[in-house]
């Protein structure tokens, strides 16, 4: 069954769009359901869908993913070194299945925002009275125009995405030889997970100088300087990983050539034996498809922080990384942002106006040693006369220095945001 | 186009809790929504590791000042410093209502 192909849905899209801001509940004609559809089934999807059905179990909900399970990003950098392995960080989507969630293992398509369908891959079409769109980042191809292919992540891995990336990248560096240079980047914010390149700089240094000492990491920052937890990184690139690691601020990618692994910058060319190139970022691709992609920099949704509803389509909703407002874009906040989300949806049902005060969080433990964890947080709060959530600044911080308590604590909070986004 | 459509879609949704009622479901409590951004450390309704579900409200909230007015020592005295008092009352009131927390994480 393909009601409607991707170009129909798009067409109908641009042609309707000026009727688009009549509230479809004054139409007769559409029936009214209690249907809310979430296209992306990582942490903020996940975490969507479990807290609708946790809070009013009589409301349908359908997830469309088209992967079978989840790798998690969140200790994905320790599987790169062999500390734990991917089962320790696939998790699936069992625990939503008994709560009731439907799972459609599909690709989201097409979105009519107008007569609020979703098109999927397999021809399929869902109806929905609420929209979630969580499908994550994109990568924008570090090369110029007419030097697209030669960049290729399936020669040079970004592992930025848990799965088959986190394995290739995990199989390179094993293969790495002993004096052999590992070249890895920090793309230019706002990038998924903030300290998470600085904290794979350290898991790969400190495997460096355990299994392969004459090797060296180059860290490549697009920023001017360290983006997240300054003074732990800080001390770590300059005396626990001195002599392995070098690290460079401010530098620009001009191309990368993926089958020789070099790659050109604003400091010269470099040739590596691992290169770990992790792309700039947007909007997962079904974000900009929706029409909802409308923020200055052309590569998020603009929300109302209330509720998350893009300003473009009332019933639709953008939670996690692809979404504009400036919080930290990190597994921990897409758990966050889907709970003021849903909760908002649950009040529309029953006819009451959302919750004017909502707080947002974000907790992390990264690794920086192979025994020692740091740790990082802070708390968002509305602000009413700027109608977007301020970083409450007496609750933002970073952990005094890495101990091995923290590093124990790392791996009770991940099982614990796991199961509270997926079971 | 920005919206501005609550007062519509309160309209509609009545509409629709007269016509096919959806759930049992009313306002959410005081303090639900609040205390859910604790649980990616706490476990769902505070009952994973480091469990907080059925501890009395009043010891909670007197653990919440505590640690947002004393010097930080650890990631949760930074947390407690993000909250009004009167949020941190509200957490620990809706917290201390629920169920004591089983071994389990749900």
């Amino acid at each position: 069954m393909t009601a409607f192909n991707r170009r129909q849905f798009l067409k109908l899209a641009g042609a309707t769009s000026l009727v688009a801001a009549i509230p479809r509940s004054l139409s007769a004609a559409t029936p009214l359901s209690n249907r809310v559809v979430i296209i992306g089934g990582g942490f903020a999807g996940a975490t969507a869908a479990k807290y609708l059905k946790h809070w009013d179990n009589t409301i349908d909900v359908t997830l469309v993913e088209p992967n079978a399970t989840h790798y998690a990003c969140i200790l994905s950098n320790l599987v790169i070194t062999g500390a734990i392995s991917m089962n320790r960080i696939n998790l699936s989507y069992d625990g939503l299945r008994n709560r009731g969630v439907k799972i459609v293992q599909a690709m989201a398509a097409a979105i009519d925002p107008v007569g609020s369908k979703v098109g999927l891959s397999n021809g399929a079409t869902l109806d929905y009275e609420h929209l979630i769109l969580a499908p994550g980042i994109d990568f924008i191809n570090p090369n110029p125009a007419g030097a697209e292919r030669l960049y290729d992540p399936n020669l040079t891995p970004h592992a930025w995405k848990a799965g088959p990336q986190t394995t290739l990248l995990k199989n390179q560096l094993a293969a790495m030889p002993d004096g052999g240079v590992f070249v890895m980047n920090v793309p230019k914010a706002p990038y998924r997970c903030p300290p998470g390149p600085y904290e794979r700089a350290c898991i790969v240094a400190a495997y460096l100088k355990r299994k392969k000492r004459r090797s060296k990491i180059i860290v490549l920052d697009a920023n001017p300087d360290i983006v997240a937890e300054p003074h732990t990184f800080g001390t770590a690139f300059s005396q626990t990983y001195a002599g392995t690691l070098e690290y460079h601020a401010n530098v620009g990618i001009t191309q990368v050539n993926s089958s020789l692994k070099t790659i050109d910058t604003t400091i010269g060319t470099l040739s590596a034996d691992v290169l770990n190139m992790i792309p700039n970022q947007k909007a997962g691709q079904i974000v900009f498809d929706a029409g909802v992609v409308n923020d200055p920099t052309g590569r998020w949704a603009t929300v109302d922080p209330l509720t998350y509803g893009s300003t473009v389509y009332e019933n639709i909703y953008v939670i996690g990384d692809s979404q504009a407002t400036a919080q930290p874009k990190s597994g921990h906040m897409a758990n966050s942002q889907a709970k003021v989300c849903v909760d908002s949806i649950i009040r529309a049902f029953v006819g009451e106006t959302p919750d004017p005060q909502p707080t947002t969080n974000s907790a992390c433990f990264s690794p920086i040693t192979e025994t020692e964890a740091s740790w990082l947080t802070a708390v968002y709060q509305y602000d009413p006369t700027t109608h977007s959530m301020k970083r409450v600044e007496d609750s933002f911080g970073e952990a005094a220095e890495p101990s091995s308590e923290n590093y124990e604590h790392m791996f009770h909070w991940a099982d614990n945001i796991f199961a509270d986004s997926f079971r | 186009m920005r919206k501005s459509f609550y007062p519509l879609r309160t309209c509609f949704v009545l509409i629709t809790a007269t016509a096919t009622p959806l759930s049992a479901f009313s306002e959410p409590p005081a303090g639900r929504l609040l205390a859910a951004q604790c649980a990616q450390c706490h476990g769902t309704d505070g009952s994973g590791y480091e469990s907080l579900a059925g501890e009395s409200a009043d010891e909670l909230y007197d653990e919440l000042i505590e640690r947002k007015y004393r010097p930080v020592e650890d990631i949760m005295d930074r947390q407690a410093r993000g909250y009004t008092d009167d949020q941190l009352r509200l957490i620990a009131d809706y917290l201390g209502s629920l169920p004591r927390a089983s071994s389990s994480d749900d």
